[in-house]
């Protein structure tokens, strides 16, 4: 690995993962491999932001803004953390702004409606019944309000811990907090799910 | 080993475990700890209804023209910025160096306008605003003066003479 993408963290030396040294080149001007890093992070961050915020439309204008806000800050960018930290560091501040604002609330109501969020579940090799339909949607929804009634930080720590697999330091990284911090949120999140989804097993 | 429940750092090979990251060692461990730990068996089986209720959670695949829309965004900044650089760009390709220059010239006039680079001269002492004439300069002063005197008298005294 070349020297440059290594870099001194808190006093460690670390060797940088491949994100970073494709951002590099980006900074460089290579605009492929901008294209290669949408490739690999476009439905992760759709998908973590459409979880924080729950509407579909929503999350992807979030998630154009965090492609757009890597784009800019190309020339500026220092391998200083691992890139998804980084990456999802900007989709969470997006995401929490946007709920602190209540952009989404006025397409909240059409979320209860909108089958288009919902997507295409083979339950068994034969097509669901009916009643198999109505069942996953109910427990869907089950799903959706237990996450979406825990507070903001829970909810993105439990949706970086649970979907992306990010470690505990990298998610403390994007909370800006320690990470017993972050252990003692998680602890606390699947607590409080555990309280209301239980009863699914 | 001590309750997993009890002690954070356990807590959190308890939730490890859940999500079935645990290695082969540490997970006979922790299934010979719930053997005999009904509270631990509980918190293992509500986490793993929790675990499979979220990995059920599918999200909706991205839309197919994300890639496009983005690009177009990137697009319409960078020519927005083309558009605001572009009336500059052939005068700074042509004549670089001397708007430089001109910029640099304006620039130091500025700050030599704002901080005046001489200092301020000392104040002189009044004795040295007011002439002085030192004694032995009054005798040649004084002769002069009458020569003056004389000539002018001699010049009225020819001019008489020629109207006559």
């Amino acid at each position: 690995m070349p020297e440059r993408v290594k870099t001194d963290m808190g006093g460690a030396t670390a060797a940088l993962d491949c994100d970073a040294e494709l951002m590099l080149r980006v900074k460089e001007g290579d605009g492929a491999s901008f294209g290669l890093l949408l490739e690999k992070h476009r439905s992760p961050v759709v998908h973590f932001l459409y979880r924080m915020v729950q509407n579909h439309a929503v999350a992807e204008e979030l998630a154009q803004e965090v492609f757009l806000r890597v784009y800019r800050s190309r020339s500026s960018y220092e391998p200083t953390a691992k890139f998804t930290t980084w990456l999802f560091r900007i989709a969470t501040h997006l995401a929490l702004n946007s709920l602190r604002d209540g952009k989404n609330e006025r397409l909240q109501e059409r979320l209860d409606n909108d089958s288009s969020d919902l997507p295409a579940r083979q339950v068994s090799d034969s097509r669901p019944s009916v009643e198999q339909k109505m069942v996953y949607r109910v427990r869907l929804e089950e799903v959706r309000q237990a996450v979406a009634a825990l507070p903001e930080k829970q909810r993105a720590a439990v949706l970086m811990h649970k979907y992306e697999e990010l470690e505990y330091a990298q998610i403390a990284r994007v909370l800006r907090c320690s990470e017993s911090a972050v252990k003692s949120l998680l602890f606390r999140a699947y607590e409080t799910l555990r309280a209301r989804l239980a009863h699914m097993a | 080993m001590k309750c997993p429940i009890e002690t954070a750092e356990n807590a959190e090979l308890l939730l490890a475990y859940c999500a079935r990251k645990l290695d082969a060692e540490s997970t006979a461990i922790i299934e010979r700890h719930m053997e005999i730990c009904p509270a631990c068996r509980e918190f293992s089986s509500g986490q793993r209804a929790v675990w499979e209720a979220l990995a059920a959670w599918e999200a909706a695949p991205v839309t197919p023209d994300f890639d496009r829309r983005l690009y177009q965004r990137i697009d319409r900044e960078v020519s927005w910025w083309n558009l605001l650089v572009r009336p500059f760009r052939p005068a700074l390709l042509r004549q670089g160096v001397p708007i430089l220059a001109a910029a640099c010239l304006v620039v130091m006039a500025g700050v030599i306008m704002e901080h005046p680079a001489s200092a301020p001269p000392a104040a002189q002492p009044q004795s040295a605003q007011v002439e002085t004439i030192q004694p032995d300069q009054v005798e040649p002063a004084l002769d002069a003066m009458h020569m003056l005197g004389e000539f002018s008298y001699r010049v009225r005294g020819d001019a008489a003479d020629s109207k006559m």
